[in-house]
């Protein structure tokens, strides 16, 4: 084989090969760990839940939990989103006011936000069942701390109807909403269920449904397991997502290099046919 | 006028005409930032490498600050337009922030003035190749003065991978002259660093002529005075930003990798970006002893730095300008080449971003950005804009290999082009006995045979250095 054959032949199977990379990453390596990634955010994924936690620029998904619904694995439907940007500690903006860092540990994503006066982890676990979100301290803290969902169609069995202005309601330690997604033209359920009883819970309406809660307590320690499910109503088509290309660039690239090999055996001879030329 | 000023003069005219509108924020933004703290007496590699160290404590990530991480060098070539910008406008802010992943905030009425400065060496760096390349052949000057791919990067841009072509350039046209001043231009081709592939060649073709060598390393040596100062005064922040954030980069561009930005796990992503360092250093260690050193250095010289482009892990879309007038002066390559990462700018970074200059200066303008950002952003977050790009990349990358194989065949590393491959050229029966006929024949007058295997005459290009 000439090295011109043979150097074609290796780059065709290298940019083939390595087109895989993406496919095996996704299939054998990003399960179920914490993974960061981009300029300082982490994600985890597995079976049912895929959880962000955004970069230190942003305030926003500090963690935003999605759900992975059984019946479209690859869709990621918003399940509901921890705001720093509108989380108080003491008075002092999560975001703007403490100094955060984050680490991977053996389960958790621990982030932990100092001031001169108090340190403060955030943990988030992920389960297959649940993602419970702790925070913890060694001395008493008040916060304010606010979820997000666009939006929640229901909480505690209120809905927008009953609900048109902001509306602190009964203090417990459970919160159930509905939501619904158009794409996939599905139902949704989710839950937080809280360590204990918080001083005060207050629901905010958004023209179709709630999005979000507002959660005031004063405590050393306080958890959030948020569950969620969806429930397919109609017959939704298949959705394209991101998640997708890992399959599809390994097509991409083998395209691509088709076209290249039958361009550079079948091209010149018809440039040549076409210059009259026989080499 | 004669011909060569005025494809100069138009060269220059274009540019200035757009340059005081465009900016890449990131790009730009370093050039601005870093000339503030160069005329402020600062080590702007200390500010990079505290950004770092800040970024990394806080992700608990290899992740670095993008700021500043060039050759010491760059930055005097845009300080003194800088302080004459300055005098004009006073020391106020004029861009404020503009860091991925922030957009700046922008001051008027200086901004425009502001841009064109930053530019200014830049445009004089285009309108030196264009120069260089009129006095050679003026329908290439053409070709590169108004290509639209050279434009839109010096002029809408900002980067100045210019600088880097125009000394390439002449490191190449004066080094059948003068090694000293080849090593000292080539020096200066480092204020990018990719350019450092081409080393192991010009001391491979200069070994055994030990005064060319050393006039060549001491021209080379000479520019990197700056380097060793930084070295010298703080080198945990040059190491730092120049070896490590340059070698531990994260693979892609327009490129086949680029694939690796779908994979969103920093730890693997960097492991995975080793591959390539360790087949283009293969590939060099083979190629660089088959180009021999008696061909043609042009040749030489796009063999080394395609394989770069081809095999490199990081291709960003600037990166072609830099051998793009060589790419002009040799007959084998393709300088259409250029499409494709022209179509990469705008899949990459959405065109109104080149437009914050514009589209900042007016309420009404920055609503449209708003608007045109969510769509932009909607297609990002779907994964839409990934697979032209990877398209793409691979496509460029198969173009290059295209041109490489052309340009390999030039050279005496393609003359094994046509016989079995890895076999050297002096070795293969074929040639021998074709060398014992031509010998045999020159003893009855008959001087010319021509080697059958030779695919093409390796003093083909234009201006063949001997």
């Amino acid at each position: 084989m000439k090295l011109k054959s043979k150097l074609t032949a290796f780059m065709a199977v290298y940019i083939i090969a390595l087109s895989f990379v993406p496919f095996v990453h996704d299939t054998l390596l990003a399960q179920e760990r914490w993974i960061g990634y981009g300029i300082g955010a982490y994600q985890y994924l597995n079976q049912h839940y895929f959880v962000l936690f955004n970069e230190p620029y942003d305030g926003s998904s500090k963690p935003h939990i999605q759900v992975n619904p059984d019946f479209a694995p690859a869709a990621r439907i918003s399940l509901l989103e921890f705001s720093d940007w509108t989380s108080w500690v003491n008075d002092h903006n999560l975001f703007n006011e403490f100094n955060a860092t984050a680490r991977t540990g053996q389960r958790a994503l621990d982030i932990t936000y100092s001031r001169p006066e108090i340190v403060l982890h955030k943990f988030i676990e992920v389960s297959q069942d649940a993602v419970k979100v702790t925070f913890t301290s060694e001395k008493e803290f008040g916060a304010h701390v606010e979820v997000w969902r666009w939006v929640m169609t229901s909480i505690n069995g209120l809905s927008i109807r009953d609900v048109p202005n902001p509306l602190v309601i009964q203090p417990t330690n459970r919160i159930d909403f509905t939501f619904e997604d158009e794409r996939l033209q599905s139902t949704g359920r989710g839950s937080i269920i809280m360590s204990s009883v918080p001083s005060q819970l207050k629901i905010w309406p958004h023209e179709k449904g709630f999005n979000r809660i507002t959660i005031d307590f004063v405590n050393s320690e306080m958890s959030f397991m948020v569950s969620g499910s969806m429930e397919a109503v109609g017959t939704p088509a298949p959705p394209w997502s991101y998640t997708l290309l890992p399959y599809v660039l390994p097509v991409i690239a083998i395209f691509v290099v088709a076209l290249y090999l039958l361009v550079d055996k079948y091209g010149r001879t018809f440039k040549n046919r076409a210059l009259g030329s026989s080499g | 006028m004669e011909e060569r000023s005025r494809i100069v003069l138009l060269a220059v005219a274009v540019r200035i005409a757009i340059a005081p509108f465009f900016m890449h924020a990131g790009d730009v933004g370093t050039i601005y930032e870093s000339s503030i703290m160069t005329l402020k007496g600062l080590n702007i590699y200390d500010f990079v490498y505290a950004r770092t160290m800040q970024i990394q404590n806080a992700t608990g990530l290899p992740v670095f600050f993008e700021g500043y991480a060039y050759h010491p060098l760059l930055i005097y070539f845009f300080v003194p337009f800088y302080w004459l910008f300055t005098l004009i406008a006073g020391p106020g802010p004029v861009m404020i922030d503009g860091h991925y992943p922030a957009v700046p905030l922008l001051i008027y009425p200086w901004t425009p003035l502001m841009l064109l400065m930053l530019k200014v060496p830049i445009i004089l760096a285009d309108a030196f190749v264009v120069y260089l390349l009129a006095g050679i052949d003026a329908r290439k000057a053409q070709i590169y003065a108004f290509c639209p791919y050279v434009i839109f990067i010096s002029a809408v841009w900002g980067m100045f991978d210019a600088l880097v072509a125009v000394f390439l350039l002449a490191s190449y046209l004066v080094s059948s002259r003068t090694n000293l001043l080849s090593g000292v231009f080539y020096g200066l081709s480092l204020m990018k660093l990719y350019t450092a592939v081409l080393l192991p060649l010009y001391i491979y073709r200069l070994f055994g002529k030990w005064r060319a060598l050393t006039e060549f390393l001491a021209g080379l040596a000479f520019t990197l005075l700056p380097v060793f100062y930084f070295l010298a005064a703080s080198p945990n922040s040059i190491w730092n930003v120049l070896v490590t954030f340059q070698g531990a980069r994260l693979m892609g561009g327009v490129n086949l990798y680029n694939f690796i930005w779908v994979v969103q796990d920093l730890t693997f992503d960097l492991i995975v970006s080793m591959i390539p360092n360790i087949i283009l250093v293969a590939a060099l260690i083979w190629l660089i002893p088959k180009l021999s050193r008696s061909a043609p250095l042009l040749e030489s010289m796009l063999t080394v730095m395609l394989v770069y482009f081809l095999l490199g892990k990081v291709m960003n879309e600037q990166f072609l300008v830099a051998i793009f007038p060589l790419m002009l002066l040799c007959r084998e390559c393709d300088h259409r080449l250029w499409i494709f990462p022209f179509t990469f700018v705008f899949l990459r970074s959405p065109f109104y971003y080149f437009a914050l200059p514009i589209l900042w200066a007016s309420p009404v303008f920055y609503s449209y950005y708003l608007e045109a950002d969510v769509v932009w952003r909607d297609l990002q977050a779907a994964g839409y804009l990934q697979m032209p790009m990877y398209a793409v990349g691979v496509a460029f990358s198969l173009a290059i290999l295209w041109n490489l194989l052309r340009v390999l065949e030039t050279t005496p590393a393609g003359t094994i082009m046509g016989s079995d491959a890895f076999g050297s050229f002096s070795q293969s029966p074929i040639l021998s006995t074709a060398r014992k006929i031509r010998s045999l024949l020159s003893r009855f007058g008959i001087s010319r045979v021509r080697y059958a295997s030779y695919a093409s005459d390796p003093q083909r290009s234009m201006t063949s250095q001997r």
